[in-house]
């Protein structure tokens, strides 16, 4: 009986050390962290001064009138679709190109299509920059060639819809790791699946629609709503970088109007409150894309 | 399980939104901790000593015969940006010398105006701010109540030399609301710049009036290069070199109209001389003078394209040749006009571009921090300022120093011209600055019209009016 019980308090105790400073770390660097900003977000405070005062939901309620809010949420949307259809085409591409496919070089390509990867997101902004830019950049160079008069296209200047030239560094950034994601996953699938489906003369593409696709949907689904959370949340310093959301507000995001209006602007309640937006969204798409993508999941045994 | 899927999945959302905001917020707590350095008690007796005459207290003795007059903790907070820290070194040491008993706290560095937030926040500022660089706005602590009123101090503020203060100034400080909180301690002006040597070369005539600017652009553009060209990414070069005197020179060179516009007077801005301004913008436009590289470009790339020919003008400020010091190909001669939007026999309008200093309103040494400004507003410093920060100072007189270049010269004969009209430096609101920017922007790639600017901006001053 006494010593059932020492077990047992000793199995908590097990178990307490593990959990409670996970906890706690939860608790400081997430929770509060969130409690703060729904905080912040019902006071209209400077983000310099020392008193705030208190407006309840007004940030909220200006926030739906303001028309940059809702232009920063459709671009966002946008990169997301962008980015989710962009990168998955791609990346499942390569992945099955260098796993099915069987050539040589294949290590060497998986390494190229990953460095973009290890390069910083700042460093990408300002590299395509330098590709945009009208006068000295790559891009025109390179379509001149087939004009007689030099192109002097303003790649980020346009003026609307100049969100569309901030999908092709985003996507190009994020193929790489969805591919080495995807390839994981691929080499995971038997081998024996595919030399069976290969007596029973089925095509490659075949193959990659009734073996490959069902057995990595799983990682299919966690690198599609993988992207949407990083873009929801991290698009702003692509923004930032390339066009600090403009010109006249046109790439703006959720993350860059939230720079802006907090430490441009002196809005730091205003911020807050596009921060919980922010949040806010992250979660409903999750459970939204969660539900989509549900799909009856295949054991491979 | 797809319960716990999700909320693993919703959590991993939630992390990833709120860590941008938790940065925040921390950098913010633990502000707390840091904001209490002794703050010895000797801060605020050192008043009582000097029993003499309150309103000039610390400019009647001069600082170096004076007894051990300061004493305490006096905290100098100054941000290291284009003019370098060299300056405040000195005039620091020097201030130091005058005063042995004073201890002086110096907060300097590139980072320094976000370092000291959280103690501005926690209602424990240093004494004395320098307010340059990201992260301070002048308008934006006067609304906070964080600076000093300096207005009686300057009305008979007198400085080290017995001077009063107010003579001797280049450019006025701003008001707001008739109120005085920071005095403007450089003097930079914005304006248009070209290659005298290339005008030479090809024989275009150097711009005085608009019309000359707008001859010599017909000329530039039939030689095939593009006139104009600005920083689109920071329309502000464009604003303060173009539309702001453009502004003046259409309101009869009377420059109040922008201290209206901004202390956000809605009507300021639906005045016929502002839609004047945007019509000129609209004239480079159309006639496809404006680069069309610049809208996506920041600052240093559109200084490129000048330096290389590619573009004959640039609106930017006396800062340019120093910035790009390492760029600039041999035999560059740079031409400067203030203005060039006023019409032919004008007054030229030249808008300065500064940076000012302030007294905390919860200083703990405000003594020590008068006599400080007592002490900095001098001609010794003042040409100190000069020597080694590169730019001219706010004291009049200073700015032809003969070690200066050429371009700063020719802005000097401009700055003290009594033709001239000197548009002291205005701090706008900044969600009616933004707008603006946004639609200068907008006006320059023609998507929208002058009338839709000013109803952009007028509704954007109404709301901060409310």
């Amino acid at each position: 009986m006494k010593t059932s019980g020492t077990a047992k308090w000793q199995r908590n105790v097990f178990i307490a050390s593990f959990t409670i400073p996970t906890l706690l770390f939860f608790c400081i660097f997430t929770i509060y962290p969130v409690i703060k900003a729904l905080y912040y977000s019902m006071f209209d405070w400077s983000g310099m001064s020392d008193h705030m005062d208190f407006i309840g939901l007004q940030n909220f309620k200006d926030m739906f009138r303001d028309p940059i809010v809702w232009q920063a949420l459709g671009n966002d949307y946008f990169l997301v679709a962008g980015k989710v259809v962009g990168i998955m085409l791609l990346a499942t591409f390569f992945a099955v190109a260098l796993t099915r496919f069987n050539f040589k070089l294949a290590g060497f390509f998986r390494s190229i299509f990953f460095i973009p990867n290890v390069i910083s997101v700042v460093v990408i902004g300002v590299l395509w920059n330098f590709i945009y830019n009208p006068q000295i950049g790559f891009l025109n160079a390179f379509l001149s060639l087939f004009t007689k008069e030099p192109v002097t296209i303003t790649w980020l200047g346009f003026t609307s819809h100049t969100i569309w030239m901030l999908l092709p560094p985003s996507i190009w950034a994020g193929i790489g790791f969805y591919m080495i994601l995807l390839i994981a996953a691929i080499q995971n699938v038997p081998e024996s699946l595919y030399e069976a489906s290969d007596l029973e003369g089925s095509n490659q593409w075949q193959q990659f629609r009734s073996i490959t696709m069902p057995l990595v949907w799983e990682q299919m689904k966690v690198s599609i709503l993988n992207i949407m959370m990083t873009t929801l949340n991290g698009s702003f310093v692509i923004v930032w970088i390339m066009t600090e959301g403009g010109p006249d507000n046109s790439t703006q995001v959720m993350g860059s109007y939230l720079y802006q209006m907090a430490f441009r602007q002196y809005h730091f309640g205003f911020g807050a409150a596009i921060g919980v937006l922010i949040l806010a969204t992250s979660l409903v798409t999750t459970v939204i894309l969660q539900r989509v993508l549900r799909q009856e999941t295949i054991e491979m045994s | 399980m797809v319960v716990n899927k999700k909320m693993a999945a919703a959590g991993l959302a939630a992390m990833m939104a709120v860590l941008p905001l938790a940065g925040c917020g921390s950098s913010k707590d633990s502000g707390g901790s840091e904001s209490s350095p002794s703050a010895s008690a000797s801060a605020t007796p050192s008043a009582s000593p000097s029993a003499s005459p309150s309103e000039s207290a610390s400019a009647s003795p001069s600082a170096g015969d004076a007894g051990p007059k300061l004493t305490g903790d006096f905290e100098i907070q100054y941000f290291v940006g284009g003019y370098g820290d060299k300056w405040w070194k000195k005039v620091i040491a020097d201030f130091k010398a005058a005063n042995p008993d004073l201890n002086v706290i110096e907060d300097g560095g590139p980072k320094i105006n976000d370092q000291n937030k959280p103690r501005w926040i926690g209602g424990n500022p240093p004494d004395f701010v320098y307010i340059d660089g990201a992260g301070l706005n002048d308008r934006q602590m006067v609304e906070d109540g964080q600076l000093e009123d300096l207005t009686e101090w300057f009305k008979t503020a007198k400085n080290v030399d017995g001077t009063l203060i107010s003579d001797i100034l280049a450019q006025p400080p701003q008001q707001y609301d008739g109120k005085i909180y920071n005095i403007p301690l450089v003097l930079n002006s914005w304006g248009v710049f070209w290659d005298k040597a290339l005008f030479k070369d090809k024989g275009w005539t150097e711009p005085t009036d608009f019309q000359s600017f707008l001859d010599t652009g017909d000329k530039i553009k039939a030689a095939g290069i593009t006139p104009f060209i600005h920083t689109g990414k920071y329309p502000y070069y464009i604003q303060g070199a173009i539309l702001y005197p453009a502004i003046v020179s259409a309101n009869n060179d009377d420059y109040s109209i922008l201290k209206d516009m901004a202390d956000s007077k809605v009507d300021a801005f639906k005045s016929p001389a502002v839609m004047a301004g945007l019509q000129q913008i609209v004239e480079l436009r159309d006639k496809g003078f404006i680069d069309k590289a610049s809208i996506q470009i920041n600052h240093t790339d559109s200084q490129m394209s000048f330096l290389q020919h590619k573009d004959a003008f640039i609106p930017n400020g006396l800062w340019l040749p120093n910035e790009m010091s390492k760029d600039i190909p041999s035999g560059f001669d740079f031409g400067f006009i203030p203005s060039v939007t006023q019409k032919a026999g004008g007054k030229v309008v030249a808008n300065t571009s500064t940076a000012t200093v302030a007294i905390a309103s919860k200083a703990k040494n405000k003594e020590a921090a008068k006599a400080f400004l007592s002490f900095i507003f001098s001609e010794a410093q003042a040409s100190q300022w000069a020597e080694l920060s590169g730019a001219p100072s706010n004291i009049k007189g200073d700015i032809s120093s003969s070690s200066a270049p050429n371009f700063v010269k020719d802005a000097a004969k401009f700055l003290t011209d009594p033709n001239t009209v000197v548009i002291p430096t205005i701090t706008f609101n900044a969600d009616v600055e933004k707008v603006m920017w946004d639609a200068t922007d907008a006006l320059t790639i023609g998507k929208i019209t002058p009338d839709e600017w000013v109803k952009r901006v007028t509704d954007a001053a109404a709301k901060v009016k409310k």
